[in-house]
């Protein structure tokens, strides 16, 4: 079953033959073991207040969430305090996890999400997200390959390879820079029905290859 | 609930990245609990940006596992504020919308008429941003306009028609400046909505422009 997986996952579907062949990182992503053991892990927190269970996934997740708190603007000692808080909230309220909906590393994402916009909410501050695609802005100027891998990590290369560049550079403003896709628009230059157009066609193929390692 | 009209999905891209704001956020919260079909995508949406979390770099933490244990049990608000992965009523009841996002009850709201058989009421206003409710009798006409940014009218109650779509109980209508509407109540019932604008609204005629400055639309 998860050798099927795999290779249904490095084996690129017709449409996505003409576009860039499927890097072998990739098969990193076919993370599907982790995945299941991620959500073993949160459900003993949840049923059974297993505090080994919770040392190991905070092993796995606290490194990626404080990279990816930083990614989107927080410098080390803001995104510290916020990882601090998700780790709190994830043992506090594991209770409320229900793998049936999301898996864990979804569950615990859309934790560090919310804890995001309760902060730029509270503060009412515009913190500066990191900039660093936006140096050349000019419309469909293309990423390069190691300023991406520099700011997001091989694996994320990867994933978005998968999609031609304009596209890969709307998730990644979303994403990361936590950009709606108005403020994209405006600062691409580019007019809304682009960047809603990019940034369907990219979720499409993106969540394909996703489902498939779900 | 048929839910048939959907919001863009980079609205709801939006979404599982937190980037919007209070007023469209509200509006699409209300759309998510009535649409199963927009809740998958969120949920995809989200294992997206899941995906790409643990993908990513990682930032060696100072904390420990064993600080948090030791931590008070922290009410963290922001946990429950939002939705986790919004509810899934699959239904748009009227009454839970109110009391979860007003105050108030409907009748006491500030109604103020905008024409023949229309009302509105302006819930808030912030910056460029305005989030309404607006009440129109069976059969009325809304005044022809486009718009300087974005505009999502969510329907609560009865049911409009724009252009050759019609919108009933749940669905969205999402238009922006490129969209140029006259929206027709049908008439059957009386129709409420919430809508969130962005900037004003432009309007065909004078005769709506002149309710502008006073109405605040």
């Amino acid at each position: 079953m998860l050798t099927q997986l795999m290779t249904d996952a490095i084996t690129p579907p017709l449409e996505t033959a003409a576009v860039v062949p499927f890097p072998a990182e990739a098969t990193r992503l076919a993370e599907v073991e982790p995945t299941v053991r991620e959500t073993e892990l949160l459900l003993k927190i949840r049923d059974a207040r297993d505090r080994g269970a919770f040392a190991d996934l905070f092993g796995r997740f606290a490194p990626k969430i404080k990279g990816y708190l930083q990614r989107t603007g927080l410098n080390a000692e803001d995104a510290e305090n916020i990882l601090q808080d998700i780790m709190i909230a994830v043992w506090n309220k594991a209770r409320l996890f229900d793998p049936l909906r999301a898996s864990a590393r979804t569950w615990i994402y859309s934790l560090a999400r919310n804890r995001l916009i309760d902060m730029k909410r509270a503060e009412q501050r515009e913190y500066a997200a990191l900039e660093r695609y936006a140096g050349e802005t000019a419309g469909d100027a293309v990423y390069e390959e190691d300023l991406l891998a520099r700011a997001m990590g091989q694996n994320s290369v990867a994933l978005l390879a998968l999609i031609p560049p304009e596209q890969a550079r709307v998730l990644l403003m979303a994403y990361v820079e936590g950009k709606s896709h108005r403020e994209i628009a405006r600062e691409l230059n580019l007019p809304i029905g682009t960047v809603k157009s990019r940034a369907r066609l990219a979720f499409q193929r993106v969540r394909g290859i996703l489902e498939k390692n779900a | 609930m048929n839910v048939t009209q959907h919001p863009d999905t980079a609205w709801l891209l939006d979404y599982a990245t937190g980037a919007l704001s209070r007023n469209f956020e509200l509006v699409l919260g209300a759309h998510l609990m009535a649409c199963a079909h927009c809740r998958t995508e969120l949920r995809a949406a989200e294992r997206l940006g899941a995906a790409l979390m643990m993908a990513g770099s990682a930032e060696r933490p100072q904390l420990a596992p064993q600080r948090v244990l030791e931590a008070e049990a922290s009410p963290s608000p922001w946990v429950n504020a939002r939705a986790l992965s919004a509810g899934d009523t699959d239904a748009l009841d009227l009454q839970t919308v109110v009391s979860q996002y007003l105050d108030c009850g409907l009748g006491a709201l500030p109604w103020r008429s905008a024409g023949r058989g229309l009302q509105i009421a302006r819930l808030r206003s912030e910056e460029e941003e305005r989030l309404w409710l607006v009440k129109a009798a069976p059969g009325t006409v809304l005044p022809r306009h486009s718009h300087t940014g974005s505009e999502l009218t969510l329907v609560l109650k009865g049911a409009f028609f724009s252009g050759q779509t019609i919108y009933s109980a749940g669905d969205i209508e999402d238009a922006n400046e490129c969209v140029d509407h006259q929206p027709v109540v049908t008439r059957e019932s009386e129709c409420l909505c919430l809508a969130v604008t962005e900037g004003p609204l432009r309007f065909r005629s004078w005769l709506p422009r002149i309710a502008q400055s006073y109405l605040g639309i």
